[in-house]
Parts: structure tokens; C-alpha cells; sequence
């Protein structure tokens, strides 16, 4: 690590060091893979209508509940109206990354802000923040969605904005907690000192050193919101059918399942490769604070 | 703050203060909440500093300093602290300036800090901090980009130096000195330099102090030197005001308190200064070496429970400052030397205006 040498100091200038640069922790061979596979799964469900020789998610392509087989549509096998699992798989993901990562938008938006102001100016706005999140936070997510949605009747808008809803506290307590450590630091009395007004403080000195820990938490809290829309659509309450999804699929196979044991192969092993994933990242993306931390 | 805060002019109870100063603080009372616990961290302090003179405060941890500083700047948070009495500069009421106006005279007066590295925001470019200050305050681009050259020029760095790197990829002396030029790129007259050199390597600490006095000459900046290390106040400073858990004990000429103290917490504050004789003994106080608890500070003087010459008088009536024999003031009822003149009077005498 010659990087790491002492800059001298000299009244005489003499030429700095070289840049010292962050550098990112080594990938892990779990960590390649989940970032390998994360990218294929964003990129099938983006282009799931444009993978050359993929069926169309409802159509009955072939005989029902057959095994997998080495075939593009084939190879999770086919569901019991003889649908390709493969491409129902790709067009579940597409509806349940749009629908998580929107409710992440949501939630991560609005958490920000309220955590935000509720650091920076404590008071009122603090016990009122920590009042919400404390409050969402003893809610069971998944019985305040389906008494939603039984309510207003099933509908995919309702169900991202509620799961959205209810992850802001989560995210505001973070952003909270970020703000109160930064805020006796001598960057934000040098910029108030400097003329910078509380927006500026917020926005260009205290929010990106918000960012590695919010990017460390986003993939895992990510991973409880597939969880939930999951097993949402797996009670009916979600994606309806036809419309492929991952907890549908589930749903539709559980009558078959004695004779068929893998129609649930392909959805479980996607839903279980998608959580560990994201739950890698996120812990890869940690061990990075901690190593910069470190170099500081 | 308050409507009854004394005028400017009603100073002439008080010898030291100057009508003609740039900067005025006068009766300054900080005190932090926190819950039941009020915590007096300034209380009753007045001061002024005259364009392009150094006032060197100095005093242990917990004395005040840095809270006077950041006083002075309106950088004490505003929830959980209370602050009385007066800041004016150039005849401006601190506290009664707009939000607008306040920004504006930030141009005029500014801070450099104790850790170089966390006053540097460790996700910002270098180059983007120095140049912030005239950022905010709209400065147009190739204006701020000339004024960012010439402060780097000024603590002897250059924008090649520096371009495209972040605060971590420089050493602290040299964070120091971006820390200056951060501050001279507004242009100031006045800059409160808080413990500039406290955190940095002795050799570096020289480098860095000579950089503030050159630069104080070229731009004939007043300056405000926090700082507990006498040895490095006394090189800096016209003035020095020494304080004790948050009052001010003794005020003057950084001569004339160095040559004779005339409290005895200066006294004992002088006599720990290192010196290169290892046949010298630092005296022990008495009282031990730790401050009282300033959340239930002792009746009287402050300082009477740690005090060598402390009385019945001190337990009882906390002492004012007054002129001393020696030309300084000070907040004692006993005085150091013993012989001079001035320590005859009594506290009763005080209001007559010396």
C-alpha cells in the first residue's frame, strides 16, 4: 500500500502525491453472481417480448405440466394450461420490479424527505416523524394490504403505493439518523458559516453522505418488498390472473402439486435467487462503507 | 438580543472596550439547555477587536472559546441554546440582521476550524469547496474562478494542485491551509480562527501560523485566535483575553499579560507552558487541576476553589474586571503582583470608571 504514504508537508512546494483513490472491494464469487444475476433478470424483464423464440406468457404452448426440458420455453417446464413457466417467470418479473421498485421510489422519496427535515430540525417535526414510523413500523404489512384491497378491491396501483406507504418510516429513520450524526460536524458549521442556507446544507453537504448507506439498504428492504407483493399475488390479492406473477404461479400450481412437484420450481428458485441476491449486494455495498470508512 | 441590551456607546464603565472597533461583543451570555440542566457556557462576556488587530482567546476546555467564536459568526445551533447580549459589526447588530443580509456579511467575517479533515465535506471535490462560499453568494463564474486562484495562491497551493481531488487525498496541514484559502476566497476583514493549529503536527504548526500572519499583513485581516496553547497565542496576538469557565478573568496587552499576569488562573496558565529545562518543575495547584462543575458553578469567583490566594471575599462577591497596576484588566479581588497599586481597592469601588 505505498498509496498510503504521508504527503509531506514542506514550506517549499514540492509536486503532491499521487491521488489516493477509494477503491471498491473485491467482488466475492456470491457477490459476482448476484450481481450477474440481477442484471439478467432486470434485462429479461425489460426484453421479455423480444427474446427470439419466447411464447407469449398465456399462450398454451405444448402438453401441460411437463418437466423441464433444454428448450427456450421449456426449460422450467410448462404450468398446468400447458403455459412455458420460463416466459411467464420473465413477464412476472417485469410486473414485480416495476411494482417494487416504484414502491421503493415511493418510500424512499417521501422517507428521505421527512427524515431529513425531522435531523435537521428536530423539535415538532421530529416527534412527528418518529410518531409515523413508529407506528407503520407495528403494522403487519401484509394484513393492513389485504384489508386494503379488500376495501377498494384488487388493484396493482393500490398495492404499490400502500407497500410504498408503509416502508417511508423505514427510510426516514435512517435518513434521520444519518443527518443527526453529520450535523455537529465542522462541514455543515463551515457552509452555514459560509452563507449556505438549511437547502443547501440539506441537499449538497449532508445528502450524499446519506447515499452509501441508503445504496447498503435499499437492495435488502428491496428483497422483504418482492417477499410481500409476493405473497400478496399468491393469495389473490396482487397481480390477477391471467397476468403472469411469481406468487400466481405459485398459487396456481399448490392443486397439482402432488402429482407435478416442479410446476413450482422455476418461480420459487427465482423468488429465492432474487431475495439472496439482493440481500448480497446489500452486504457488499456495506462492506464498502466500512473499507471507506476505514481509508478516511 | 433583549430590548435593554446596553447601546454600544454605554461602554465607558468598562475601560478596555474601544467605541471605534470594527467588531463589538458586548455582555455576550450563551447557555445550552438540556432538559432541566441550563449550562452557562458564556455568561457576561464583552470584547471588541479593532480592524487588523489579533485577539488571542485563550482558556482551558470547556472555558468558552469555541463557543464565542461560533457566537460571534451566529453558528450556535438555534434550538437547545439561549444567547444574550450584543454583537455588532461595523455598527450591525448581528441578530437583527435579515437572512439576506446576514449572508451578505459573511462575506466580511469568517471561520477557519479546529480538525481541518472534518470541516472538509469528504464527498466534495476540493476545488468546489473552496469555491462555495463565493457560490453562495453568486458570485459569477470566471470572478469566483480568479478569487479561487488567488486564495490558493495565498496558502501556497495551486489549482493544478489541487483540481479534481477530494479532502482525504491531503494531509492535514494541507487541509489547513484549504481551510484558509476556503476562508480568503470571500475576502474577509475578519476571520475567527478556531484552534487553526491545535490538531496539527508542531512542525506543521509553524508553517501554518507564519501563513496566518503573512496573510494577516498582506490583507489586514483582524483576526480572532482561539486557541489553550499560550505559547502559540502569544506569537499571534496584539491582545489577549484570558477566560474561565465562561467568564472573562483578565483582559490586555499580550505584553503586558505575559510579563505580569495579574490573575492568578493567567498566572497558573503561563507557568504551564512547557519549557525546555528539565530542571523545572511545573508548580502543583492546589485545588486540583480539574475546572468545577459548570452546570453548579461555586458561589463567587469561578476560579476560587482551584485558587492559591481565594478568601472569604471571593466566596462571596464574584469579582468585576478592573484596571490593573500593570495596565491590563482583570477579574480578581487579590490580584497578582502583590505590590502593585490597583489591588488595594475594593469590589465596592468598582463602579467608578477608571
Amino acid at each position: 500500500m505505498s498509496t498510503l504514504e504521508a504527503h509531506p508537508v514542506s514550506a517549499g512546494e514540492k509536486p503532491l502525491a499521487a491521488p489516493r483513490r477509494l477503491r471498491w472491494p473485491r467482488l466475492t464469487l456470491a457477490e459476482a453472481f448476484s450481481f450477474l444475476f440481477l442484471l439478467l433478470l432486470i434485462a429479461g424483464a425489460i426484453f421479455a417480448d423480444r427474446i427470439p423464440g419466447l411464447v407469449r406468457p398465456n399462450f398454451p404452448y405444448g402438453d401441460f405440466s411437463r418437466p423441464p426440458e433444454w428448450s427456450i420455453n421449456g426449460l422450467f417446464g410448462t404450468d398446468g394450461l400447458g403455459r412455458s413457466i420460463f416466459s411467464r417467470i420473465l413477464h412476472g418479473a417485469r410486473a414485480t420490479l416495476t411494482i417494487v421498485g416504484i414502491a421503493t421510489l415511493i418510500s424512499l422519496g417521501f422517507g428521505l424527505l421527512l427524515g431529513m427535515l425531522a435531523g435537521y430540525y428536530r423539535g415538532i417535526i421530529e416527534r412527528f416523524v418518529d410518531l409515523f414510523a413508529n407506528t407503520v413500523a407495528a403494522l403487519p404489512p401484509i394484513l393492513v394490504i389485504l384489508a386494503l384491497l379488500t376495501a377498494t378491491g384488487p388493484s396493482v396501483t393500490t398495492m404499490t403505493l400502500a407497500l410504498g406507504f408503509l416502508e417511508i418510516g423505514t427510510y426516514a429513520r435512517i435518513a434521520k439518523g444519518g443527518v443527526i450524526s453529520q450535523y455537529d460536524r465542522d462541514y455543515i458549521l463551515a457552509a452555514r458559516a459560509l452563507g449556505a442556507s438549511d437547502a443547501r446544507i440539506l441537499l449538497r453537504e449532508i445528502l450524499p453522505n446519506l447515499m452509501p448507506t441508503l445504496a447498503a439498504l435499499v437492495p435488502p428492504l428491496m428483497a422483504g418488498l418482492i417477499i410481500t407483493e409476493g405473497s400478496l399475488s399468491f393469495l389473490g390479492y396482487g397481480i390477477a390472473p391471467p397476468a403472469p406473477s411469481w406468487g400466481g404461479m405459485i398459487a396456481d400450481s399448490t392443486d397439482l402439486l402432488s402429482r407435478f412437484p416442479l410446476l413450482i420450481f422455476g418461480p420459487i428458485l427465482t423468488i429465492v435467487c432474487t431475495v439472496f441476491a439482493l440481500n448480497t449486494v446489500g452486504d457488499y455495498l456495506s462492506r464498502r462503507i466500512d473499507r471507506r470508512e476505514k481509508q478516511l | 438580543m433583549s430590548s435593554d441590551a446596553p447601546s454600544v456607546t454605554s461602554a465607558g464603565d468598562l475601560g478596555y472596550l474601544r467605541d471605534d472597533a470594527a467588531l463589538k461583543v458586548r455582555n455576550l451570555t450563551v447557555s445550552f439547555r438540556r432538559g432541566q440542566k441550563i449550562f452557562n457556557a458564556v455568561s457576561d462576556v464583552s470584547f471588541d477587536l479593532a480592524r487588523g488587530e489579533t485577539l488571542g482567546l485563550v482558556g482551558e476546555s470547556g472555558s468558552g472559546k469555541t463557543t464565542i467564536g461560533r457566537a460571534i459568526l451566529q453558528l450556535v445551533p438555534a434550538h437547545g441554546a439561549d444567547l444574550g447580549g450584543a454583537i455588532t459589526y461595523e455598527d450591525d447588530d448581528l441578530a437583527t440582521l435579515s437572512r439576506a443580509q446576514m449572508r451578505l456579511m459573511r462575506r466580511r467575517m469568517q471561520m477557519i476550524f479546529q480538525d481541518p479533515v472534518s470541516s472538509f465535506n469528504p464527498r466534495r471535490k476540493v476545488v468546489d469547496i473552496v469555491g462555495e462560499g463565493l457560490e453562495i453568494q453568486g458570485m459569477p463564474r470566471d470572478e469566483r474562478r480568479r478569487r479561487v486562484d488567488q486564495a490558493l495562491a495565498d496558502v501556497g497551493l495551486s489549482r493544478a494542485m489541487v483540481e479534481g481531488r477530494r479532502p482525504y487525498q491531503f494531509s492535514g496541514g494541507q487541509c489547513q491551509r484549504l481551510a484558509i484559502a476556503r476562508a480568503l476566497a470571500l475576502g474577509p476583514d475578519m476571520i475567527v480562527c478556531d484552534e487553526p493549529v491545535a490538531s496539527l503536527d508542531v512542525s506543521v504548526q509553524a508553517h501554518v501560523i507564519n501563513l496566518l500572519q503573512d496573510i494577516r499583513a498582506a490583507r489586514n485581516l483582524a483576526l480572532i485566535f482561539i486557541s489553550h496553547d499560550l505559547a502559540v497565542v502569544r506569537n499571534v496576538s496584539d491582545r489577549v483575553a484570558v477566560l474561565y469557565m465562561g467568564r472573562m478573568v483578565e483582559i490586555g496587552r499580550a505584553d503586558d499579560i505575559y510579563r505580569a499576569p495579574a490573575h492568578p488562573y493567567t498566572r497558573r496558565l503561563l507557568d504551564a507552558i512547557p519549557v525546555p529545562d528539565p530542571a523545572r518543575r511545573i508548580p502543583a495547584g492546589e485545588g486540583g487541576a480539574e475546572p468545577h462543575s459548570q452546570l453548579a458553578p461555586p458561589s463567587g469567583c469561578r476560579f476560587r476553589l482551584r485558587c492559591p490566594r481565594a478568601d472569604a471575599l471571593c466566596a462571596e462577591v464574584e469579582p468585576q474586571l478592573r484596571p490593573m497596576a500593570q495596565g491590563q484588566y482583570a477579574a480578581c479581588h487579590h490580584p497578582l503582583p502583590e505590590l502593585g497599586q490597583g489591588n488595594s481597592s475594593r469590589p465596592a469601588a468598582l463602579s467608578t470608571p477608571a
